[in-house]
C-alpha cells in the first residue's frame, strides 16, 4: 500500500508539471498573432515588429503577437515555405528578391494581395520587375547587389579597391576576399546568376573557379560577410546587399561599397502565404508596410524604402533616424533617384535553374576547394618556370602547350586533378624537353 | 521486488520510451530512407563511405578529434598533477576558473577569441602598433584555431578526470615504488600514470567526442568540412532536397554512432581495469607535496597562463558588452550600457524564455531523476540497469542528433514541435543525466540503514523519504538541481533546430545577433550575462558544498 503511495505521489508530481505547463503558455496567446518567414536581417525584422506592434495598438486597441523565423538566406528561407507546402507555419513571407518570388508563385505557395499604396511601388526599374503585375508580391525595400570592402584595411594592406568584377582576380586580392555559398545567401545566388546573364554560362564558372581560388575562406551566410569585413577579418565581401555598407557605416565601421560594372537592382519584396492561418492580420500588415509609416520602419531597420512618396531629407527632418545615413550612402533624395545601368536579366530563367546553379556551385566549386586551389597554385607555379626557362632560352614549346592544357582543363572543365597532372607534365616537360 | 516499484519502473520506461527511444527510432529509420525510390536500404550509407566530400569529413572529424585529444592531454596532465598534489595558495581558485569552460557554452568562448586573437583583434593590433609585425598573423582561422578553441574547452574535463585519479590514488602505492628506489619520473609513468588511467580515459573519451558534436565553431571559424557542421547544413539549410536531408541524417547518425560506441567502449575498458589494490583508502587531500622553489613557480606560472586563456572569454565579452562597437582598437573606449538596455527592456522575452525553459526542464528533471536514483539504487527491479545505462548515453548523444530526431518524430504524427512545450522537453532530454548522475551518487551515500530504521519504527515509505532521506539527499540532489540549471541554460545544438518565432532563448540570441546579426555588442552582452548568471549558480554549488568538479561530473562515475 505505502509503495502504491510512492508511485502515486511521483505520478502526481509528473503531471502536474505536466499540466501546468500549458496554463502558462495559455496566458501568452491572448493577443492577435501574425507570424512571418523569411531572409531579412535582424534589424529590419526588430523595427518592423516595433512598428508594427505600436500601429496594431493605435488603431485596433489591442496587441499583436508579431513573430517570425529567418531560417536562413533566400533559398533556405523559400526552400522551408516549400517544405510546408501550402500548409504554413507563418503568415507573411517577408524579403527576398524577385526569383525566390516568381518561384513561390509559381509553385501556388503565395497568394495575390494588392496592399494599399501599391502604386507608390514603381512596376519597373532598369529593366527589372518591382512588384508583379497579379498583386502576388510587391517590393518594400529596393537595393542593388555590391561589393563590400574595409576602406581601413585596404589602405594597411597598400591595396585599390577593386572596382570590377575582373579587379577581384588580380593576384594582389588573394587570401583577402571572402563570400558565401549560393545556397545559404539569395545575394550570392543573384550574384552567380549576373556573371551568367553578363559573360555567358563558359565564361561565368571559369570565373567563379578563379574568385574561388582568390578567397580566404567561405562565409556562412551574407551577414557573416559583412561582419568579416566589418572587423576586417577579411577585407573584401563579394555578393553583398548594397544597404549592408550604409548600416556598417553607420555603426561606425570603415566599410565602403562598390558597385561592380555588371549588376541588378533587387527588389526585396513581401506576399502573402497560401493558406496562412492568420491571413486578415497579414492584409492589415501589408496595408501598414506600404504606408508611409511602415516605410520609415523600413528605413529605421536599415533598408531603403522603396515608396516613390519617400524624401531621405524630409524624413531627415521628421526624425527619422536613418534617412540622414541612406541619403549620404546614396548622395540621393530617393532609391529611385539613383542613375545606375543594369544588366539585362531574365527572371524566367534565373526562376528555372534555381536549385540547378545552387547545387552546381556547391558540388563543383565549394566542395573541390582543396583540389581547386592546389591545381591552380600548380599552374601558376609551372607557368612561372616556364617564364624562367623561356629568359634562360631553353626550349619551352613543349610545356607551353602542355600547361595551356592544363589551364584549360582548369578553367573551362573544371577537372581539377586532370589539370595538375597537365600540369605536372609540363614542369616534366621542362626539365627533359 | 514490489508492485510500486514495477509500476514506477514502468512509468519512467515510458518517459524514456518517449522522450529518447521513439525520437531516436525514427532518426535511424529515416536514414535509411532511400530520396529516389521512396523505398528503404542502406544506399545512403553506403554513398556516405563512398563519397568523397563525406568521407573526407569524416576523416576530418576523426583528426581533429584526435588532434583535440593529443592537445588537452599535453596540456592537461601536468596541470591535473600541479592541482591534485601540488600544495598551493588559491587551489579552490584556480580550480573553480580552469573548470570554467565546461559551464560557459562553447560558442562565446569563439567570439571572445575572435575579438582578442583576430586579425584586426586586440594581439594583432598590439603587434602592430609596437611594430612587432607588419601584417596581421592568422592565429584562429584554421585548423589550430579550431584545435585551440576546442581544446580550451574540453581541457577540464581531462583534469577534472586526472586530478580525481591523482587525489584517489592511495599514497602508499607510490611510497613503495619510492622506497623500491624508483625515481620521481619512473614512479609517475609506472604508477602514478597507469593508476589514473580509469580515470583519464572517461574524460578521454567524452574530449574526443567533442569534434563529433560541435557544429557551431568549425561554421564560425570558416571551417565546414566536419561531420557536425556539414550535416547541420544538410538538414538545417536544405528542406525540401530530400536526398540531401537523408545525407545530413545519415551524417548525424554516424556521428552518433561514433560516439555511442567509443563512449561504450572505453566504458568497458575502465570497468576491466578499475585497480583495485590491496589498500586502506586514502586520505580525502590524496598524496599532496611540499614542491621546491622553483617546480613550484614554475607550477605558478602554469597555472596562471592556463588560467589566463580560460579568463579571456569573460573579460573580453564584458568588455564588448559595455562597448557599442569595439573594433581596431586594441581596447575599446566607447562605452554604453545601450545594449544591456536593449537586451533587458527591448527585448526581455529571450532571458524569460531562457529561465522558462530551463526551469520547466528542470521540473522535468526532478520529477523524473529521483525517482529512477531511487529505482537504480534502492530496489532490484528487472531492467534497471539498463535504464540507468540508456539515461548515461545521452551522454555522449550529439545535441545535433537530439534536435533532428525530435524534429522528425514530433512535427507530423505527435505534432509536440508546434508548441514551445518542446524545448523544455528536449533540454529536459539532453540534460538528464547531468541531474541523475548526481541524484544516483547521492542516493549511494545515504546509508539505506537509517531508511531501514525509520521504516522499522513504522514511519511510512514517503514519511522516510521526506523526512530522512530527502534532507540527507538534499545537498547532493540541489548541486545536481543547479547544474543540470546551468547545462541547460546554455543548451543550443538541440534548440537550434526546435526553436521558432518567440521562442529563442538566450543561447540562440547570440548565435542570431552575433552570426546572423551584425550586432557584436548585443551578443557580448547577452553572453556576459550568461557568464554572470552562470558564474552566480556555480557560487550556490560551491556554497552548497558539492564541488564543481563532482557536479559537473557525475560523482558516479570515478
Amino acid at each position: 500500500m505505502r509503495k502504491k503511495n510512492l508511485t502515486a505521489t511521483i505520478v502526481t508530481v509528473l503531471s502536474v508539471a505536466l499540466l501546468l505547463t500549458p496554463i502558462i503558455g495559455a496566458k501568452v496567446q491572448a493577443a492577435d498573432k501574425l507570424g512571418w518567414v523569411g531572409p531579412v536581417y535582424k534589424e529590419l525584422s526588430a523595427s518592423l515588429t516595433k512598428g508594427f506592434k505600436a500601429y496594431y495598438k493605435k488603431t485596433y486597441g489591442k496587441d499583436v503577437d508579431f513573430t517570425g523565423v529567418r531560417p536562413g538566406g533566400w533559398p533556405v528561407a523559400v526552400d522551408k515555405v516549400r517544405l510546408w507546402a501550402g500548409k504554413p507555419d507563418a503568415d507573411i513571407f517577408l524579403g527576398a528578391g524577385a526569383p525566390a518570388h516568381e518561384l513561390l508563385k509559381d509553385k501556388g505557395l503565395i497568394v495575390p494581395y494588392k496592399p494599399k499604396n501599391w502604386d507608390k511601388v514603381p512596376a519597373e526599374w532598369g529593366g527589372m520587375k518591382v512588384k508583379d503585375g497579379d498583386y502576388y508580391w510587391t517590393c518594400f525595400a529596393p537595393w542593388i547587389v555590391t561589393n563590400l570592402y574595409n576602406q581601413k584595411v585596404l589602405k594597411k594592406l597598400r591595396l585599390p579597391p577593386p572596382k570590377t568584377w575582373n579587379d577581384l582576380l588580380n593576384p594582389i586580392y588573394r587570401g583577402n576576399i571572402v563570400h558565401t555559398l549560393p545556397y545559404a545567401s539569395g545575394t550570392m545566388h543573384e550574384a552567380i546568376e549576373i556573371l551568367i546573364q553578363a559573360f555567358g554560362e563558359k565564361q561565368a564558372w571559369r570565373y567563379l573557379r578563379l574568385l574561388a581560388a582568390q578567397l580566404a575562406r567561405f562565409s556562412t551566410g551574407s551577414t557573416d560577410t559583412t561582419n568579416l569585413v566589418k572587423r576586417g577579418e577579411v577585407p573584401i565581401g563579394v555578393a553583398q546587399p548594397q544597404m549592408n555598407a550604409m548600416a556598417a557605416r553607420k555603426d561606425g565601421y570603415p566599410v565602403m561599397d562598390l558597385l561592380p560594372e555588371k549588376t541588378i537592382l533587387v527588389p526585396e519584396a513581401v506576399a502573402l502565404l497560401k493558406g496562412a492561418p492568420n491571413e486578415a492580420i497579414g492584409k492589415i500588415f501589408l496595408d501598414w508596410l506600404f504606408s508611409a509609416d511602415g516605410q520609415k520602419y523600413v528605413l529605421e531597420g536599415r533598408y531603403f524604402a522603396a515608396s516613390t512618396d519617400v524624401k531621405f531629407s524630409a524624413w531627415a527632418k521628421q526624425g527619422v533616424g536613418m534617412a540622414k545615413h541612406a541619403k549620404k550612402a546614396l548622395g540621393v533624395d530617393s532609391f529611385w533617384d539613383l542613375k545606375v545601368g543594369f544588366i539585362k536579366y531574365d527572371v524566367d530563367v534565373a526562376k528555372k535553374r534555381w536549385d540547378e546553379v545552387n547545387k552546381k556551385y556547391e558540388h563543383e566549386i565549394y566542395r573541390k576547394w582543396g583540389k581547386l586551389k592546389s591545381s591552380l597554385f600548380l599552374i601558376e607555379e609551372v607557368e612561372e618556370e616556364i617564364k624562367e626557362a623561356k629568359a634562360a632560352n631553353a626550349d619551352v614549346s613543349k610545356a607551353d602547350a602542355k600547361i595551356k592544357e592544363a589551364r584549360k582543363l582548369f578553367e573551362y572543365d573544371g577537372k581539377f586533378a586532370a589539370a595538375r597532372l597537365a600540369a605536372a607534365k609540363a614542369r616534366a616537360l621542362l626539365v627533359t624537353p | 521486488m514490489s508492485r510500486g516499484s514495477i509500476s514506477l519502473a514502468a512509468i519512467l520506461w515510458l518517459v524514456i520510451a518517449f522522450l529518447v527511444l521513439y525520437p531516436l527510432s525514427i532518426l535511424l529509420t529515416e536514414s535509411f530512407k532511400i530520396a529516389e525510390t521512396g523505398g528503404w536500404g542502406i544506399g545512403n550509407f553506403l554513398e556516405f563511405f563512398q563519397d568523397a566530400y563525406y568521407l573526407k569529413t569524416f576523416g576530418n572529424t576523426l583528426f581533429l578529434s584526435t588532434l583535440v585529444l593529443l592537445t588537452t592531454t599535453v596540456f592537461g596532465v601536468p596541470l591535473a598533477y600541479i592541482l591534485a598534489r601540488y600544495r598551493h595558495w588559491g587551489k579552490t581558485m584556480f580550480t573553480a576558473l580552469i573548470l570554467l569552460p565546461i559551464v560557459l557554452p562553447a560558442f562565446a568562448g569563439v567570439f571572445a577569441f575572435i575579438i582578442f586573437f583576430g586579425k584586426y583583434g586586440t594581439v594583432n593590433l598590439l603587434l602592430m602598433e609596437i611594430g612587432l609585425v607588419e601584417k596581421p598573423i592568422n592565429f584562429i582561422y584554421g585548423l589550430h584555431g579550431l584545435v585551440f578553441i576546442q581544446s580550451l574547452h574540453m581541457l577540464p574535463f581531462i583534469v577534472l578526470g586526472l586530478s580525481a585519479g591523482f587525489t584517489n590514488i592511495d599514497p602508499s602505492f607510490e611510497e613503495a615504488a619510492e622506497v623500491e628506489g624508483a625515481s620521481s619520473f619512473r614512479r609517475f609513468f609506472t604508477v602514478t600514470l597507469p593508476l589514473c588511467t580509469p580515470s583519464y580515459m572517461a574524460g578521454a573519451v567524452l574530449v574526443f567526442l567533442w569534434p563529433f558534436t560541435d557544429w557551431l565553431t568549425p561554421m564560425i571559424l570558416g571551417q565546414v568540412d566536419f561531420l557536425p557542421s556539414v550535416a547541420y547544413i544538410n538538414i538545417a539549410y536544405h528542406f525540401t532536397d530530400m536526398h540531401r536531408k537523408y545525407m545530413g541524417i545519415v551524417s548525424v547518425t554516424v556521428a552518433a554512432i561514433v560516439c555511442i560506441t567509443l563512449f561504450l567502449l572505453a566504458r568497458r575498458w575502465v570497468e576491466k581495469r578499475k585497480y583495485t589494490g590491496l589498500s586502506k583508502g586514502t586520505t580525502s587531500e590524496g598524496r599532496v607535496i611540499e614542491p621546491g622553489a622553483w617546480v613550484k613557480s614554475g607550477a605558478y606560472a602554469y597555472m596562471v597562463f592556463i588560467a589566463i586563456l580560460v579568463l579571456l572569454i569573460p573579460v573580453v565579452l564584458g568588455l564588448a558588452a559595455f562597448s557599442r562597437t569595439w573594433v581596431f582598437e586594441a581596447f575599446p573606449t566607447n562605452w554604453t550600457l545601450e545594449n544591456f538596455r536593449l537586451i533587458l527592456l527591448e527585448s526581455p522575452g529571450l532571458i524569460k524564455n531562457s529561465f522558462l525553459f530551463s526551469g520547466i526542464a528542470l521540473i522535468f528533471g526532478i520529477a523524473f531523476g529521483l525517482p529512477v536514483a531511487y529505482l537504480i539504487v534502492r530496489t532490484r527491479v528487472w531492467g534497471k540497469d539498463a535504464l540507468d545505462f540508456v539515461i548515461t548515453l545521452m551522454l555522449a548523444f550529439p545535441g545535433i542528433a537530439i534536435g533532428v530526431s525530435y524534429l522528425l518524430a514530433f512535427w507530423k504524427d505527435i505534432p509536440l514541435a508546434r508548441y514551445w512545450i518542446i524545448m523544455p522537453l528536449a533540454l529536459f532530454a539532453r540534460r538528464l543525466p547531468y541531474f541523475l548522475r548526481m541524484a544516483h551518487s547521492s542516493y549511494l551515500q545515504l546509508d539505506p540503514s537509517l531508511e531501514e530504521a525509520s521504516e522499522v519504527s513504522g514511519a511510512g515509505k514517503i514519511r522516510t523519504f521526506f523526512s530522512i532521506s530527502l534532507p540527507l539527499l538534499l545537498k547532493g540532489v540541489l548541486v545536481g538541481v543547479v547544474m543540470f540549471f546551468i547545462m541547460a541554460f546554455q543548451e543550443i545544438s538541440t534548440a537550434v533546430f526546435l526553436y521558432k518565432g518567440g521562442w529563442e532563448t538566450l543561447p540562440i540570441g547570440i548565435y542570431l545577433n552575433w552570426h546572423r546579426g551584425m550586432e557584436f555588442g548585443i551578443a557580448a552582452a547577452m553572453a556576459f550575462l550568461m557568464i554572470v548568471i552562470t558564474f552566480i549558480l556555480l557560487l550556490i554549488i560551491s556554497r552548497i558544498g558539492g564541488g564543481v568538479l563532482k557536479a559537473a561530473w557525475g560523482a558516479g562515475e570515478k
